[in-house]
């Protein structure tokens, strides 16, 4: 396997609420080798923007880590001052926001927008920073002459592109994209995933895409961590957690999703239920209250990461029993039986 | 094209609120009870002398045709003859209205830019102490009586610590070329300064207060956000990004404000002895000087109906979303 460049291990985030504080993210660890694009894939609220942006340390007023370590070429992004944490910003770690309309400031020119990380973040002079802006634009793809052009003026696709450009101005070896095309139609979604996966290898950044839609992760994602809860509940390359997956969680996604690419997977099935509450979490697993494999240890005891292959775990008691529930899950009844 | 033809549909705005506003005046001061020409007319007049000035102004022409008269006259700028100075009225209300601008002027200059960075400090340090004490301050301010307040800064630095004169625009017998000469010379600057300053500490609670709300909403955006995790510095985040677009609606609420501080200005000008438009207007009402109460009347009007043209052309200005779409 190729060179880790990014270990989060047991990180915790809570964040403040009323007297006391809510876990949303309670001891999740996953890798991201270098070169490589990870999907961060969960329901809604199973704290998947949490850890996204625990990585850029810029968090909700009432947020904070309450644990762990998040090691990055080698130095602990929870542990470094302020200051240094700073210095990393942009420069090495980028964001792309899921909607870049709220996310670029209305009353700037694009350029602008990308003249000041340029020469702000990045040090260059004004020649510099004009010539950067072009090459930029050529690189996603946008005319040059539309660099004097505000956010609105743009598509949504086109404000995408534009927020890939931003993202890569200072050429960072980390860029974190939060749900960067859940806003946007399946035909735009593509072009922009298309363009993101070109330059990430061109450039041979490593990007960690934050998607709740199992098809985004199938399309363009090396590595699957799936969250639930607050929780990983299984990780391991694409291939593997999404043709062999080995928690039941995964498992029901799988069934949720239409496919990007257009092709029907037979009926879709969501999953019944809803996700535990994070002020009060069940105790052992957490997915058991709508897991229809669950038995009795799974409401007492947490489940352990299995290595169920070599580099692919599942947080289940029944991992060891995976391909024949996996059989099980194929069957609407299956889920339909619960809840 | 848009473009053009929002301005043309604001153009036509304006003025049909500008007519409603011509009519209103019309209206109130000739269906007011009394005769009109009361102040103007010596007991000692004979009827037929009373009856030919009636003539003279029109008064016994039937309604309709005398709004008609009315409108042609403003139309030429022609605004009758004051009562009680027997003069043109124009004239008088151009020679008092840069003494009203002035004033106006100065002291929202001063009310909003305090106004602005003490709103967008505060709203940058939001919870600390700072911010407890001075909100309940700034709410007080705007709780104060403008005329108790002049009337206290007239009491302490006028007559107590006489630092500044008490009233009017220039020594007696001061005598200037020009109005430029007399607003420039520094012998103006203190008198101007205690009025400017009652009306400034007046006004500066609502510039600061919408800075500040606005400051805590677009803090919450996203860009805001983004803009920290670009890494950039506080000043750039705060100043840039958050002040400069929680800006726009404190630049748009400057011109209306000129709206209300005229009206505003009326107790002050009577405070401070201050020969401008608000003093003259309740002296020409107690007066019964209709043509001149109504002349003050129109450009107040005016001035404010063209400070809300003013308002809307800012927000183009410095909002480009506005006029793009
Ligand atoms: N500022 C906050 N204060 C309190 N709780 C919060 C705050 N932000 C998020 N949460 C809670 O933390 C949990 C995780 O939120 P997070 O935004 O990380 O989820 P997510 O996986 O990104 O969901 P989505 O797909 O909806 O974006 C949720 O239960 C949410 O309600
Ligand atoms: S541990 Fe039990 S409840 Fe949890 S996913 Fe596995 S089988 Fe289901
Ligand atoms: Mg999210």
């Amino acid at each position: 396997m190729t060179e880790t460049f990014l270990s989060v291990r047991d990180l915790k985030v809570s964040y403040r609420v009323g007297r006391g504080s809510l876990d949303a993210v309670d001891g999740v660890s996953f890798d991201v080798p270098r070169g490589s694009i990870v999907g961060l894939v969960g329901e809604s609220g199973c704290g998947k923007t949490t850890v996204a942006r625990a990585l850029t340390r810029v968090m909700a007023d009432n947020a904070f880590i309450s644990g762990g370590r998040m090691l990055f070429d080698g130095r602990d992004l929870a542990a470094l001052s302020e200051r240094d944490m700073n210095a990393l910003r942009w420069r090495e770690i980028a964001f792309i926001p899921q909607s870049a309309m709220n996310s670029l400031d209305p009353v700037y020119t694009v350029e602008y927008q990308l003249n000041e990380v340029l020469r702000l973040r990045g040090g260059l002079g004004r020649a510099q920073a004009r010539k950067r802006c072009e090459e930029l634009f050529e690189m996603v793809g946008i005319e040059v002459g539309r660099l004097r052009d505000y956010p609105h003026q743009f598509s949504g696709g086109m404000r995408q592109r534009v927020a890939i450009a931003l993202a890569l101005a200072l050429n960072p070896k980390l860029v974190i994209a939060d749900e960067p095309v859940t806003a946007l139609d399946v035909i735009v979604q593509r072009q922009i995933l298309d363009q993101l996966r070109d330059l990430q290898r061109q450039l041979g950044i490593s990007v960690i895409l934050v998607t709740h839609d199992i098809s985004v992760v199938a399309y363009i994602c090396d590595r699957t961590v799936v969250m639930y809860a607050g929780h990983v509940a299984e990780q391991g390359t694409m291939e593997a957690t999404l043709t062999q997956p080995s928690h039941p969680y995964s498992m029901g996604l799988r069934n949720a999703f239409p496919d990007l690419q257009g092709a029907a997977s037979g009926v879709l099935t969501p999953i019944e239920g809803a996700p535990p509450s994070l002020a009060d979490p069940p105790p052992g697993c957490r997915f058991a209250p709508r897991c229809p494999f669950s038995i009795e240890v799974c409401a007492s005891v947490t489940p352990p990461q299995v290595e169920v292959e070599p580099g692919h775990f599942a947080a289940c008691h029944r991992a060891g029993e995976a391909p024949a529930l996996r059989e099980r899950a194929r069957h609407v009844s299956t889920w339909m039986a619960e809840a | 094209m848009s473009h053009l033809k929002a301005a043309a549909s604001r153009t036509l705005q304006l003025a049909l609120v500008l007519w409603a506003v011509v009519t209103i005046l019309f209206l109130m001061f000739r269906l007011m009870p009394g005769n009109p020409l009361a102040a103007y007319i010596d007991p000692t007049f004979t009827v037929e002398q009373q009856e030919a000035l009636m003539a003279q102004f029109g008064l016994d022409r039937p309604l309709w045709e005398q709004y008609f008269i009315y409108l042609g006259n403003l139309l030429q700028g022609e605004l009758g003859q004051s009562f009680r100075y027997r003069e043109p009225v124009a004239e008088r209300i151009l020679a008092l209205l840069p003494n009203t601008l002035v004033l106006t002027f100065s002291s929202l200059i001063i009310a909003y830019a305090f106004g602005i960075l003490a709103g967008a400090y505060l709203a940058w340090r939001r919870g600390s102490a700072v911010e407890q004490a001075a909100i309940p301050l700034v709410l007080t301010t705007r709780a104060m009586p403008e005329f108790w307040l002049g009337m206290v800064l007239l009491a302490i630095f006028s007559f107590w610590l006489g630092w500044f004169p008490a009233g009017g625009t220039r020594s007696a017998g001061a005598e200037f070329d020009s109005l430029f000469a007399l607003y420039t010379s520094g012998e103006f600057l203190t008198y101007l300064a205690l009025p400017a300053l009652t009306l400034a500490i007046y006004s500066q609670g609502l510039p600061l207060l919408l800075m500040r709300s606005n400051m805590l909403d677009v803090m919450k955006e996203d860009f805001v956000t983004m803009a920290r995790i670009k890494g950039l510095s506080n000043w750039t985040v705060v100043v840039r990004h958050a002040a400069r677009n929680a800006l726009l609606p404190v630049m748009t609420s400057f011109a209306i404000a000129v709206g209300y501080q005229l009206q505003g200005n009326v107790v002050v000008e009577s405070v401070f002895s201050w020969p401008g438009l608000g003093r003259e207007l309740v002296n020409a009402v107690s007066a019964s000087d209709y043509p001149l109460a109504q002349g003050a009347f129109l450009m107040i009007a005016l001035v404010v109906i063209l400070m809300n043209l003013v308002a809307d052309m800012l927000y183009t200005l410095l909002d480009p979303r506005v006029g793009h779409a």
